[in-house]
Parts: C-alpha cells; structure tokens; sequence
C-alpha cells in the first residue's frame, strides 16, 4: 500500500496540515520538513509543482466539502461518506465531531483507511496538538500543528501502515 | 441471493454539460429532492469529478538525465500517474455509511451514476446492462433529441422491469 499525502482542514476550512510523500526517489521523503513548503524544494521543485501543490489543498477541499453536502442531502444527516477512488487513487476521509477533516490519499488497492485516520486524529493529533499548551485553540496557517512531535510520530504511524 | 443484496435505490443520467437528463427511483432508502435540487445535484457532480481527475497524484519519475530534460521548461516532464497505462479518470466509485455510488462516464461524456446499498455485489454487470438499455431504447430513438432530458417509454418501462426484477 502506498500513501501519497495527508491533508487536515480545520473548521474555518482552512488547510492547517498538509503532507505528500512521493514513493518513487525515497530520498525526498525527508526527515520533519516544514509543512508550508512542503516535499517539493528537492530536486524536482520547480516553481510550477509548488503552486500545483498549494492548490492542490483547495481543490481537495472543495471536492471533500461538496461531496460531503451531497452525501448529507442524499443519505440523510448523520450519513457521511467514507472514501471514493478513481482509476488512479483511493481518497478517504474522516470528520471529526468539531468538523476538522482528515483526507488521506493512497493507491487504490488500500483498504479502508478509516479506522487509520481516526487514529491519527486520537493518538497523533489530540495528544501533540490539542494537548500542547503552547499550541493555539486555532491553527491558522498551521501554527501549533507544526510540531515536531507530531510530524514525526505521523511520519512513523504511515510509515508502519505501508509496510503492513 | 437475498433480496438485501441487491438493492438499487435510484439512477441518475447527467449528459456531457452537467445538466441533468433523467432520475428515477427504484427503491426507498435514500431521501427524496426536489427536482431543483437534483439538477443542482448534477451540477455540483460534473464539476467534482472534473476535479478528482485533476488532483491525480503525479509522481516524478525516477530520473531522467537533466539534459533531457526541457531546461527551464514548461513544466513537470518528469511524472508518472500511480496506475501507468490507465488514463486518469474522475470518480468511479463512492461509499458512504449508508449508500454506496458508482458512476460510469461514456467516451461521449454522459455519466450514469447508480446509487446502491453498499452490499450490493456485481454493480458493473447493472451498470452495463443500463448502457446497453440506454443505447438500445433512447439512443436508437429516432425522435430523441440529444443531450435533452430522456423521455422514453420504452426505456422507462424496460429498465423498470429490470432493476425492480433482479432485486
């Protein structure tokens, strides 16, 4: 299974986390790199694939927020929708109870990534993150997710669930 | 098979343009819109699944020498998609904790999306099957108009039989 990035949105649907890993050159996939410039400053950056990454966040969002609606409209309201995929990768996604969202996108053979993402959310997130006193309530721009601690238990946490 | 496992609760057709060209219900369990929301349902579906295809991870391929490379050039040359050899496509197939839905997009663009239970097993075959009637008894139509909301009876009644006979 391969993981190819993590995205969180906050309440205000805001990108306050995101993170891609590129299987192919393991190199890159570098120790706890700042989040706001992310994977890209490598080798391959070029100024082109970093706005492709910037935006890739918003249109993340948008399709989660719409599919989201939808699915609510359809199935009812407590109904939430759990993964799509397409011919090329599998998006899951979670929602927490005070709307922060966790998108992950692997390759689409992955199983169901819920119990992972929810996971991620109650070990990883809550603990470093919510827990942090010096961490804000908000995170605007990624203030307090940004972590050390976090990053890199996220990065040992995926990491196991590849080679599982 | 247990009836359960054969559930198909609604179709709908959404033509190239996003408008939508037909809805019908075949079983309850989803909540009913009204009609204005279904179009602005389609709507809302053409555009997300123009966009699943567009955040496709690309991957950079392992390497390529720098000199054939474009300098300074236009853009990612070096990438790969996950599944090299499919085409990238939009959103085949969503789950929800209560419905499961698969869309199937033709060469020509129109998108047929089945909502079903999500236990129900051999969606594929369903699917076919409807394009088969599709083409059969609102494309051979000769007083169908294209991309025009379908009214066909035939087509209607056919593919009523269909569905509500396998469940």
């Amino acid at each position: 299974m391969t993981v190819y990035s993590f995205y969180i949105f906050d309440r205000h649907a805001e990108c306050i986390y995101k993170r891609r890993w590129l299987p192919r050159p393991a190199s890159i996939v570098g120790k706890s790199r700042n989040t706001d410039s992310p994977a890209q400053s490598g080798p391959t950056g070029t100024g082109q694939t970093m706005r492709a990454t910037d935006d890739d966040s918003k249109l993340v969002f948008g399709t989660v927020f719409s599919l989201r609606n939808m699915v609510r409209k359809l199935g009812g309201e407590e109904d939430n929708f759990v993964s799509f995929n397409t011919s090329q990768y599998k998006l899951h996604y979670y929602e927490t109870p005070t709307n922060i969202k966790f998108v992950m996108l692997t390759d689409t053979k992955s199983p169901s990534m819920r119990i992972a993402l929810q996971q991620i959310y109650i070990n990883l997130f809550v603990e470093y993150v919510v827990k942090n006193p010096l961490s804000p309530a908000e995170h605007p721009g990624g203030v307090g997710v940004n972590n050390e601690l976090f990053e890199e238990s996220l990065e040992q946490f995926v990491q196991t669930r590849v080679l599982s | 098979m247990p009836s359960s496992t054969r559930t198909v609760f609604s179709l709908i057709i959404i033509n190239k343009a996003g408008g939508l060209i037909y809805q019908r219900e075949y079983q309850a369990g989803l909540r009913s819109l009204s009609t204005n929301d279904y179009l602005v349902l389609a709507g809302t579906f053409h555009g997300v699944h123009a966009i699943t295809r567009s955040i496709t991870p690309k991957l950079p391929v392992a390497q390529t020498s720098p000199a054939l490379t474009s300098p300074g050039g236009s853009a990612p040359v070096g990438f790969s998609y996950p599944n090299p050899g499919v085409p990238a496509s939009g959103l085949e197939h969503l789950e929800t904790e209560k419905f499961r839905l698969t869309c199937f997009q033709t060469l020509t663009g129109t998108k047929f999306l089945l909502f079903t239970d999500p236990m129900t097993g051999n969606v594929d075959t369903i699917m076919n099957k409807i394009y088969e009637l599709y083409a059969d008894y609102v494309m051979k139509n000769p007083f169908y108009q294209l991309e025009m909301p379908v009214r066909c009876e035939a087509f209607d009644r056919h593919l009523g039989a269909w569905l509500r006979g396998r469940t």
